[in-house]
């Protein structure tokens, strides 16, 4: 067995850590006593008995029983002490006091690791004193270190080498044109750059081959463990790559030429998985970003070979960002225009998967993510690079043969979908990102629900940016790419959705709507037209809030083409085409079942079409006010809702004054009978009651007004009120008879005070059929019914009311207006 | 002498420079075995236990790298027995035959108690360890068939591997 071996006994009473701590600790101890020893005679220049006394010292550093953690200790301590001796020899080197073949003397000692560490220290001394031997020293040493093959031992013997010569390593380029050696005299072989690079190479290869033995020793089961302490040393094995970064003139050249290809060829020949994946993020994390940019290929063929579980993603990774932040450097110089440096990682990114057949699908998508994030960072204005990298995803799932969307928690849906946000929140710009050819096809690789929230994604990313889609075709894109949101899909599950999210979903549709809009009202019209198609195949439970904001937006445009009346004259007939649109799109609604929703949307397109004024609106608004009354009298037929309904349509109509008389009469006939018809008493009192309003402040335009075949008169007059006072009479006394009627006597005379108020509303207006007889009358009607009311809460209500109605009057008898009518006579 | 600049003699043997291969090659030294599993079977008299002796190696003079068979007390007394008649091998010691132990009218269940057996399992293992790492005993056909056979022919003819 080797002379190495410690001739210590394990305890075995004690715990491994115990153990341990306790060998240490003895180790510590012979370190203390000896270093003592030896320090003491040095200063008693007894230099043999010095370095006896150190030897001593390093034989701990024999031992096989300490775990790599407290062989650390113990070398450092060591190596402390190891100064002293260093200091001693460099003073009296000086001082000229050399010691004769001091060199050879410290190789007499018995055992190797005593005699290699003083060689070194040794040899370090030689070289600082006197440099023209330095070469053949610094050679001798990195070979000489051979004779401990022991990993544990080996690694920390040649990392006192490295920490030992850190400062003398020649650095400095070779002598093109040395001077001849004169007879006689020595030659001066002080070494080059060259020859530093030679010596940490050397010791690199040794100390890597020492690391990779590593996981040889020990017994199978231990391998994890093993692979631990395989971890804790690997700075030592990066020291070297650390030593070679600092030398100044390791340049681009010599780098590109000499040092990469050394370490890469022991990085791929030794086909260890731990050595090969810390080592290649070493490189670029120790040598400048300039030196990585003119070595890419050789880089990246070296990825390809490695050990097939290292994880070569995380390194081509590492070195993307690395150098896409090095480009993104306000104050660096950027990356040089001769290196086409997208290019160069899209080509090898597809070797390095090539060769790496069982590469996880995943891993693979997420190099393409770092090229895409190069693309974006180094290139941004180029669109086409990101295109490529979406192309190139797209080749990959077209080999994968997938028969089956991608699961949404699955690695690769995940990757990918990180893959698409990129350009989404890179561009913030839903246009740009439609630019990008290769973009769509790969949403038909997720499910469903990956591809419902990657369209929800890109939604919210146009509503946050408030970006407009102001081209039709560009609309029919877009809509085609989250027309999960749109449409029903073949692959949607089929139980219900939940109602929140799904209306969250519609709702942020709806609101999407606002964002379709372009300057050029025809180019507007394609659009809607667009939109149409697309929402309309929404289903019955999606139009209801889509198809709504569609026809809001259309109204909007027929606004539009008014103002820009002078410019265009087909702007009537443009009109004419929107409120078919519109017409088109509600009557959808209706289809699907809904009533209130369609009814609403008619009364409002009415409203908007008599205050556009186009040709023929009359007749078009006439259409939409019968289509209202069919949904009133077809569809609705809950009470409530008929009440809150002909309100509606009566208030609207009111507001309206597009019709001539010939239009106006039946409408309001209609008005009128619908509110008779009303089931419940007090519902048909009040909606009679109001119905008054039509007769007053309901509007007619005077003139020819338009015949029935949608001929244009061509004198239209201004809209006058109607006024007809006896009339409205008419209708507030038909409230009282059937105010009357209802049985509930608290009801009753709520409802003759709110008729009270009409009076003196119509009264104040003008209307000389309500004379202060009939208030009075009805005053004491109230006054009389009032006592007999139970008490109650609604009692107090209505009694306030009428106070306040009363309140009302008062005021306006003693301090009446100029121009209202007097209250003379009216007995309060 | 101490005035002069010390030249450091280092002039040395030249050395053949190590191919990658054998640098990065698995060392040729790699043997484990375990001995574990035991079990006990049949019953009464013809009760005895049996231990696997798993061996894992890569040197060369072993025929298959990996090999398990199950092996008896017994079974170690005979491969000591014919290291110690046919080689110079010096056999270390295996752990006692526990006379007392087979004794009757006991308290315990003897040789088959738990405690007693992995005391065994643990001697023999460290036995074959050493065995099997010597050189000269990885040269005797008894240890091979011992380590790679399933069944001990101990009518065989006694000798050593021929390296081929």
């Amino acid at each position: 067995m080797s002379s190495e071996d410690s001739v210590k006994q394990p305890q075995t009473q004690l715990s491994p850590q115990e153990e341990q701590e306790k060998l240490l600790d003895e180790a510590l101890q012979v370190v203390k006593v000896q270093s003592f020893q030896m320090k003491r005679c040095l200063d008693k220049t007894k230099l043999m008995d010095g370095l006896k006394h150190a030897s001593n010292m390093l034989s701990e550093l024999r031992t096989s029983m300490l775990t790599p953690k407290s062989y650390y200790e113990l070398y450092m301590a060591i190596s402390d002490e190891l100064r002293h001796l260093e200091i001693y020899l460099c003073d009296e080197f000086q001082k000229g006091r050399k010691v004769a073949d001091l060199y050879e003397l410290v190789q007499y000692a018995g055992n190797i690791i005593p005699r290699l560490y003083l060689l070194i220290t040794v040899g370090v001394v030689y070289i600082k004193s006197n440099e023209s031997c330095r070469k053949d020293i610094l050679k001798d040493l990195v070979e000489m270190c051979r004779g401990v093959q022991h990993p544990l031992r080996g690694l920390f013997l040649r990392n006192y080498l490295l920490q030992m010569t850190r400062n003398s390593l020649p650095d400095c380029p070779p002598n093109e044109d040395p001077e001849p050696v004169k007879e006689g005299e020595v030659e001066i072989r002080s070494g080059d750059i060259k020859d530093s690079i030679d010596f940490i190479l050397l010791n690199f290869a040794e100390m890597n081959k020492l690391w990779v033995r590593m996981q040889h020793q020990g017994h199978t089961r231990d391998r994890e463990k093993r692979e631990k302490e395989r971890q804790e040393l690997r700075i030592l094995v990066g020291t070297n790559l650390v030593r070679l970064s600092q030398l100044e003139e390791v340049n681009i050249q010599r780098y590109q030429k000499l040092v990469l290809p050394g370490i890469l060829e022991q990085v791929v020949s030794c086909k260890d998985a731990i050595a090969q994946e810390y080592l290649m993020e070493c490189i670029i994390q120790v040598f400048p970003d300039e030196f990585h940019l003119q070595t890419l290929n050789p880089f990246l063929r070296s990825c390809a070979e490695l050990h097939a579980s290292v994880n070569v993603k995380n390194i081509i990774i590492a070195l993307v960002d690395r150098l896409a932040l090095f480009a993104h450097r306000d104050d660096g110089p950027g990356i040089p225009n001769d290196i086409q440096l997208f290019d160069i990682f899209s080509q090898q990114v597809a070797t390095v998967t090539q060769a790496r057949q069982d590469m996880p699908t995943e891993d693979i998508v997420s190099l393409q993510v770092s090229l895409i994030n190069l693309a974006l960072k180094c290139y941004p204005e180029k669109i086409q690079y990101v295109d490529k990298v979406l192309e190139t995803t797209v080749e990959i799932f077209n080999k994968l043969n997938l028969e089956q969307f991608l699961e949404n928690s699955s690695a690769v849906s995940k990757e990918l979908s990180r893959l698409l946000k990129i350009p989404i929140d890179s561009y913030n710009n839903v246009l740009t990102v439609l630019e990008l050819k290769h973009f769509a096809p790969l949403f038909e690789y997720f499910d469903y629900d990956s591809r419902k929230n990657m369209s929800i994604y890109v939604v919210n990313n146009c509503l946050e940016h408030g970006t407009e889609i102001p081209m039709a075709e560009q609309t029919d894109q877009i809509l085609q790419l989250v027309s999960s949101l749109v449409q029903d899909q073949a692959d949607q599950p089929q139980e219900e959705p939940d109602p929140e999210d799904f209306s969250e979903e519609q709702n942020l549709m709806g609101r999407f709507m606002s964002l379709l809009n372009s300057d050029n009202p025809d180019q507007q019209y394609m659009i809607l037209n667009s939109a149409r198609k697309h929402f309309g195949n929404g289903g019955n439970k999606r139009i209801k809030f889509t198809l709504p904001p569609l026809v809001f937006s259309a109204f909007r445009l027929a606004f539009r083409y008014k103002e820009m009346s002078e410019e265009d004259d087909k702007w009537e007939k443009k009109c004419q085409k929107i409120f078919q649109f519109c017409h088109q799109t509600i009557s959808a609604l209706i289809k699907a079942e809904y009533s209130e929703l369609p009814l609403r949307l008619f009364l409002q397109g009415a409203l908007a079409c008599g205050e556009v004024g186009f040709e023929n609106y009359e007749t078009v608004a006439y259409e939409f006010m019968s289509q209202a009354f069919s949904l009133y009298e077809d569809e609705i037929s809950d009470s409530k809702a008929q009440l809150a309904a002909i309100t509606l349509i009566i208030a609207t109509f009111e507001r309206m004054s597009c019709f001539g008389e010939e239009n106006h009469e039946p409408l309001r006939t209609q008005c009128a009978l619908a509110a008779s018809k009303l089931l419940k008493k007090p519902d048909q009192c009040r909606g009679v009651s109001i119905c008054s309003h039509l007769f007053w402040s309901g509007k007619t335009r005077e003139g020819e007004g338009t015949e029935m075949n949608g001929e244009a008169s061509p004198e239209r007059g201004e809209p006058k009120e109607l006024q007809d006072g006896k009339r409205v009479m008419e209708c507030l006394k038909k409230g009282l008879r059937i105010a009357n009627q209802c049985m509930d006597k608290s009801v009753q005379v709520q409802l003759f005070i709110e008729i009270l108020n009409r009076y003196i509303f119509f009264y104040e207006k003008g209307n000389e059929a309500v004379n202060v007889q009939v208030l009075n009358q009805l005053i004491e009607k109230i006054r009389e019914d009032l006592p007999e009311l139970d008490s109650s809460e609604e009692m107090d209500q209505i009694n306030k009311h009428f106070q306040n109605t009363i309140e009302h009057l008062r005021l306006r008898q003693t301090s009446p207006e100029s121009e209202g009518p007097s209250y003379q006579g009216l007995e309060i | 002498m101490a005035e002069e600049n010390p030249v450091a003699d280092t002039r040395r043997l030249a050395a053949k420079k190590q191919t990658l291969d054998d640098a990065y090659a698995a060392p040729a030294n790699f043997l484990e075995i375990d001995v574990l599993n035991p079990e006990t079977h049949l019953m009464g008299k013809k009760r005895y236990t049996d231990y696997e002796v798993r061996m894992r190696t890569n040197l060369p003079v072993f025929k298959m790298k990996e090999s398990s068979v199950r092996r008896r007390y017994s079974d170690f007394e005979w491969l000591r027995d014919e290291l110690e008649r046919n080689s110079k091998v010096v056999v270390p010691p295996l752990p006692g035959k526990a006379w007392k132990r087979q004794l009757p009218f006991r308290g315990d269940d003897g040789i088959f108690e738990d405690e007693f057996i992995e005391e065994r399992r643990q001697g023999l293992e460290a036995f074959i360890n050493k065995i099997a790492g010597h050189p000269l005993a990885q040269n005797e056909r008894c240890l091979h068939m011992f380590l790679q056979e399933p069944t001990l022919d101990k009518s065989y003819v006694p000798g050593q591997i021929r390296n081929t």
